[in-house]
């Protein structure tokens, strides 16, 4: 029964081209034409290449991966998320689907694909920053190196999967936005917003130590603080312990607000959708 | 006998409006039923609480002996609420088939059914260029597709041309009579229900103001048509059960087992009758009179 209502939201998702290139496909594009032109320009305008012999793959990989939820990006994701998650609201289709599937399907399996569409947008952003990267060490002529600092396969797939979470706290926001406003654009500034508050608070309470539950309560100071455990050398300093307490709040974000979404669906009269 | 549709003391209420006011009807499984009301009388909430769409604020709805919105059951039923629509960007064939996906039904004929309902041509055209009447005529092949058990239909031929309503009409009765499927339809054209409908209910301000097969309610309304001189001699012997039809009748609102005696007493009174015969109501007469009776206009 989610099977099916996966397959069908995946279905409708592969046909919205427009919700997948806005949504899914255009921040990381942004971000590979931005730094190829960024390349081009210091060549040909400044005729000055950028600081440095090499350039460092991995680096800029988990460099990619570190604005894969920033407020540039989560502006474009939520675009995404909304169209998935309120264009039943919008188009006045639930009345459509909701005799067909159980409500907490219907709105988990829209969730899931949300979260496959992040991740394929992660991975693109992996693939442009690689191209990118490699563009522009033909560009400035730099030589290429794997990593400077020994950085490897896991803690890419680590950042990668901090960044993924991230976001899907996110998305969790959004569905529960979608039911409450019923709108595709409340789901795009409430998410935007709350991403944008995240970021100075994240900024601000982080730079006082040491921290306190108030710090954790933010997703993306957890989310920072993860990656930089996952990726960065001898774990940025972090001890486990701290980790894992990050991991623990940017799991129970999304599980509290997927259930709240849930639980709010569930109980919904849809009059007008 | 199967229950298709059961709804027992529902009451839904949006605000200080009663959309459903105790509300108590059971559909039999088979043939076609006919939902009658003036707007605002409580038939799309019906059907809105049947399909789990809308919670009942009191009572209760079960279809097929489930409550309403039970899933299980859901999947024995297709549905058309309202004017259909589909998200834009999808064409009719790949919204019947993210149906399809949605309700597992994964060997649905959607083709034969885009064939059906006449959208052959267009099943690769994105919905949103299509007229009303297109709209739903996929509306219907989205409610049938799956083979149902049970269908609901609110409104199914509006915004169609009368080629259109001849052919879904005929298209309601043949799944009915043929396929065994229960259709449970909601139209404001009288004659649509009239010639489709074994039985129909006549709602009224959130509640059933008169329920029956056809027939039976139109006969229960006959009346006795005498055409006869003088008419004033006639009005007068009838009182308030008699009404002027023209210049040379009257119809005499009384039991057919008083035909006899009235006629007696007209003749005996010195009234020349020229024709007596009984004549049934049409639905549109019970209709109008039965909300009438109910203070809906």
């Amino acid at each position: 029964m989610l099977v099916d209502a996966i397959s069908a939201e995946r279905f409708r998702l592969l046909r919205d081209r427009s919700t997948l290139f806005w949504g899914f496909a255009f921040a990381p594009l942004v971000g590979f034409f931005l730094s190829v032109g960024g390349d081009l320009f210091l060549r040909n305008v400044i005729k000055r290449p950028m600081p440095g012999a090499t350039v460092d793959l991995a680096g800029q990989v988990l460099k990619a991966l570190s604005g894969g939820a920033s407020t540039f990006s989560a502006l474009f994701l939520m675009i995404g998320a909304a169209a998935i998650l309120a264009g039943d609201y919008r188009w006045e289709t639930w009345r459509l689907l909701t005799p067909r599937n159980t409500r907490p399907n219907l709105l988990g399996a829209k969730l899931i694909v949300v979260g496959e569409a992040i991740l394929w947008n992660l991975v693109l952003t992996v693939i442009l920053s690689l191209a990118a990267a490699v563009i522009g060490a033909g560009i400035s002529g730099k030589t290429i190196i794997g990593s400077a600092n020994g950085v490897g396969l896991g803690q890419i797939a680590g950042a990668f999967v901090v960044t993924w979470l991230e976001a899907m706290t996110l998305a969790s926001l959004a569905a529960c936005v979608a039911v409450v406003s019923r709108s595709t654009m409340g789901v795009v500034v409430v998410c935007l917003g709350a991403r944008f508050v995240q970021s100075i608070l994240s900024s601000v309470l982080g730079a006082m130590a040491p921290e306190t539950w108030k710090t954790f309560a933010i997703p993306a100071y957890c989310a920072d603080l993860l990656r930089a455990f996952v990726s960065a050398p001898f774990h940025g300093g972090l001890q486990s312990g701290t980790a894992g307490v990050a991991l623990l709040v940017l799991l129970a974000w999304a599980a509290a607000l997927t259930a709240g979404a849930i639980v709010l669906f569930q109980r919904q009269d849809l009059t007008r959708e | 006998m199967t229950i298709a549709l059961e709804a027992t003391a529902l009451t839904k209420t949006y605000g200080s409006v009663r959309a459903l006011d105790d509300f108590s009807l059971s559909i039999p499984a088979g043939g076609v039923f006919g939902v009658l009301g003036p707007n605002g009388a409580g038939k799309s909430t019906l059907f809105r609480i049947a399909l789990g769409l809308v919670r009942p604020t009191s009572g209760s709805a079960r279809l097929f002996g489930a409550p309403a919105g039970d899933i299980t059951a859901l999947r024995k039923v297709g549905a058309m609420i309202e004017t259909p629509r589909y998200p834009p960007y999808l064409s009719a064939r790949d919204a019947l088939s993210m149906l399809a996906l949605e309700s597992g039904a994964k060997n649905a004929d959607i083709g034969g059914w885009l064939e059906r309902v006449g959208l052959s041509d267009a099943a690769d055209r994105p919905t949103n260029g299509f007229s009303v009447g297109m709209k739903q005529r996929l509306g219907l092949a989205a409610a049938f597709f799956t083979k149902p058990e049970l269908v609901i239909l609110d409104e199914p031929t509006s915004g169609m041309d009368p080629a259109g309503i001849q052919e879904i009409r005929a298209l309601i009765v043949d799944l009915a009579k043929r396929e065994g499927v229960t259709v449970i339809l909601a139209s404001h054209q009288l004659d649509e229900v009239k010639r489709v409908c074994d039985r129909v209910a006549i709602l009224s301000k959130g509640k059933i103001a008169a329920e029956g097969a056809v027939d039976a309610l139109t006969a229960s309304q006959a009346r006795l048509r005498l055409v006869a001189t003088p008419v004033a001699q006639v009005l007068a012997l009838l009182g308030d059960k008699g009404k002027a039809d023209g210049d040379d009748a009257v119809l005499a609102d009384i039991p057919r087992g008083e035909t006899p005696a009235l006629i007696k007493a007209l003749v005996e009174a010195g009234v020349e009758i020229t024709e007596a015969r009984w004549r049934d109501a049409d639905l549109e007469g019970v209709y109008l009179k039965t909300l009438d009776q109910t203070g809906a206009i």
